[in-house]
């Protein structure tokens, strides 16, 4: 295999000043919208006593868990030793870091009182999951970029497998907690549940790898360099295997859910209901998320094609987006049984007393979730103009399939 | 250790709100507020409440009935919003068993919501902190206030005695006798949570009457002759003087 040559984006063309003001506009709507909520309160959006984690959540959690995902190339150069990849891992260190970065803005700027996140530190509950997390957050900055200090200072070169291993550890470790702020909430039926841990580092298989070839194919495209089809080829199918994994993990679990007595009114609710969550579950996250994805990359002829292993990595994101919606708010929208499920409330001056709550999610809140999108690709963008991340070539001739890591 | 409760009585809650208005008045100026009111006048109104009434409908047509429950933090003995909490601003005071919010501590991240099983987390939509019933703790230790008026503002307010307040782990307070007598029982105990609050289930009164029990054993008309009653066709008092 060739020595592989890192280039920066020039970053003069039309198409990066377009792309920069998209998402620097969208990242200043973000600023907006968590200054205004900031001022006016939490009456600006749709959350209630009942739903108190909306749309930004959901935006949080899909990017911090895509960041973990989007290291998973890097981690398969570094410590399998596929050298097909290792071309791959700056570019798939920087997303991961600026993914995390987004999904972490957006989780911060949604809490109630931000300017008191330094108590996360000062007055550390250590028996708190969601302590522990924010503990992981700069937990993997600093092992992810260490390691792509190692992947970009010669002289590092010796440190280079540690830090990569050391990070891939980390980036389970921290999804694992993802997951766990869902599985260790023994308060709620739809949760408290082992599974939750896995099934968030199998979805973040997938929806990194999403967001890594969107980037990848984007840059590529735009940049006018080559880009291979037998590296392609490889990405293509690890999102098929990433896609059915996830999707095997959501079967089990909603199967599970729905076998036990104490929450089946709440997954029969899910899955067979007439609320925006079981549409969202099975056009967003089964059809579109899952089912068109596996078509698109494993119809023969049709997966060769650039454009569908594109339109498959868009769709997975969305379906991912959809599977978030309804595990975070769909589970709070059904009301919790205080009393028995055979009992309905039927007054109440409240307005809870509702068949299931509800959520209809303000402006505010697209705008600060799209404002975490926006600051992630400004980052990414900037960081291949700054920095050597992108190969200057990654066509078939430069790229040895069958080569191990050095 | 002492643990303080609410026991609820279910069966003479009226759901008239009492417990709700005058929990709001006491604790919007007190030291747990203010507490937020959203649109009060309007449409959709949206407030903080520490403690809410919500009215079930059980059993089917014909036979049903409405129970008005009222619902706030149970200050569970193991309650799962403390050990959640990122900053520890959910605690239990070791020595009355309330469970208190620090809102100064609190950082919104509404995790503790999640956490509990019953719902009682309120959010402050103005100030963006979790809230909930504090069992009136600035009332309990007031040496300013009559002895009989140390306790919870709901538990005074309440017209038909529904709310009794009382140290459950002292067996010969008022609310464990009330809980041992009366079959208080504990919501959801399958969580584990130990509620420390507790209901007094509806009770049906049914008293058998039998037959006998309707006849006046010592009535003295059975030894005594009845009075006779003059005849029909006679004139009355009436038809004597209506002339």
């Amino acid at each position: 295999m060739k020595k592989v040559r890192y280039l920066e984006l020039e970053g003069k063309s039309a198409s990066f000043n377009f792309l920069a003001a998209l998402f620097a506009g969208m990242a200043a709507l973000g600023a907006w919208a968590f200054f205004h909520l900031e001022h006016s309160g939490h009456a600006d959006t749709g959350m209630n006593n009942q739903i108190v984690w909306g749309l930004p959540h959901v935006f949080a959690i899909m990017l911090i868990v895509a960041a973990s995902g989007a290291l998973n190339l890097a981690s398969i150069g570094t410590v399998f030793n596929k050298g097909l990849y290792k071309p791959l891992a700056r570019i798939s260190a920087w997303l991961s870091i600026s993914l995390l970065m987004g999904g972490v803005i957006v989780l911060v700027l949604d809490l109630g009182n931000p300017f008191h996140i330094d108590y996360m530190f000062t007055s550390f509950n250590e028996t708190s999951i969601f302590a522990w997390n924010i503990l992981l957050y700069p937990g993997f900055f600093l092992f992810t970029g260490i390691y792509l200090w190692t992947m970009m200072d010669t002289s590092k070169r010796n440190y280079y497998k540690s830090a990569g291993t050391a990070a891939f550890i980390w980036r389970l470790i921290l999804t694992s907690g993802t997951g766990l702020i869902f599985g260790l909430l023994v308060g709620r039926i739809g949760f408290n549940a082992a599974i939750m841990a896995p099934m968030f580092i199998v979805v973040s298989f997938s929806v990194g790898l999403a967001f890594f070839i969107i980037t990848l194919m984007a840059t590529y495209k735009w940049s006018n360099r080559p880009l291979g089809c037998v590296l392609l080829k490889r990405l293509k199918n690890l999102l098929v295997i990433f896609i059915a994994a996830a999707f095997y993990f959501a079967v089990i679990f909603h199967l599970t859910k729905y076998y036990s007595m104490a929450s089946q009114d709440l997954e029969s609710w899910l899955l067979f209901g007439d609320s925006v969550h079981t549409k969202l579950l099975w056009i967003g996250q089964v059809v579109i998320g899952t089912l068109i994805p596996l078509a698109l990359l494993l119809i023969p002829r049709v997966g060769e094609c650039n454009t569908a292993i594109f339109s498959a990595a868009v769709l997975v994101i969305i379906g991912t987006f959809c599977q978030f919606f309804v595990t975070i708010i769909g589970t709070q929208a059904f009301p919790q049984q205080v009393i028995g499920s055979d009992y309905q409330v039927i007054a109440s001056k409240f307005g809870d007393a509702d068949p299931y709550h509800v959520y209809s999610p303000s402006s505010w809140e697209v705008m600060l979730g799209l404002g975490g999108l926006g600051l992630t690709f400004l980052m990414v963008l900037y960081g291949f103009k700054i920095m050597r991340f992108l190969p200057e070539s990654l066509a078939d001739k430069d790229l040895d399939p069958h080569a191990k890591s050095a | 250790m002492t643990q303080l409760a609410l026991v609820i009585d279910l069966n003479v809650c009226v759901g008239c709100h009492a417990c709700v208005t005058s929990c709001k008045e006491w604790n919007t100026s007190g030291s747990a507020g203010y507490l937020t009111d959203e649109n009060p006048y309007e449409k959709d109104p949206t407030g903080t409440f520490f403690n809410r009434v919500q009215s079930f409908e059980i059993g089917e047509y014909p036979k049903t009935e409405t129970v008005h429950f009222p619902k706030s933090c149970l200050h569970c003995e193991d309650p799962p919003c403390v050990p959640v909490c990122p900053t520890g601003a959910s605690y239990k005071r070791l020595e009355d068993g309330i469970v208190l919010v620090d809102f100064d501590k609190c950082i919104g991240c509404r995790y503790c919501s999640w956490a509990c099983p019953y719902g009682a987390r309120e959010i402050d939509e103005q100030q963006k902190v979790m809230k909930k019933c504090t069992l009136c703790v600035d009332r309990l230790y007031d040496e300013s206030l009559p002895e009989s008026e140390r306790k919870p503002a709901c538990v005074l307010a309440c017209p038909t005695s529904a709310r009794l307040f009382g140290d459950v782990h002292d067996p010969e307070s008022v609310v464990s006798v009330a809980i041992r007598e009366e079959g208080g029982y504990a919501l959801m105990p399958e969580w584990g949570t130990k509620p420390a609050n507790h209901y007094l289930p509806r009770r049906k009164i049914r008293k058998p009457i039998h037959e006998d029990e309707l006849q006046r054993a010592d009535n003295p008309l059975n030894k005594e002759q009845r009075k006779p009653r003059a005849p029909v066709d006679e004139p009355t008092l009436d038809d004597s003087t209506s002339w």
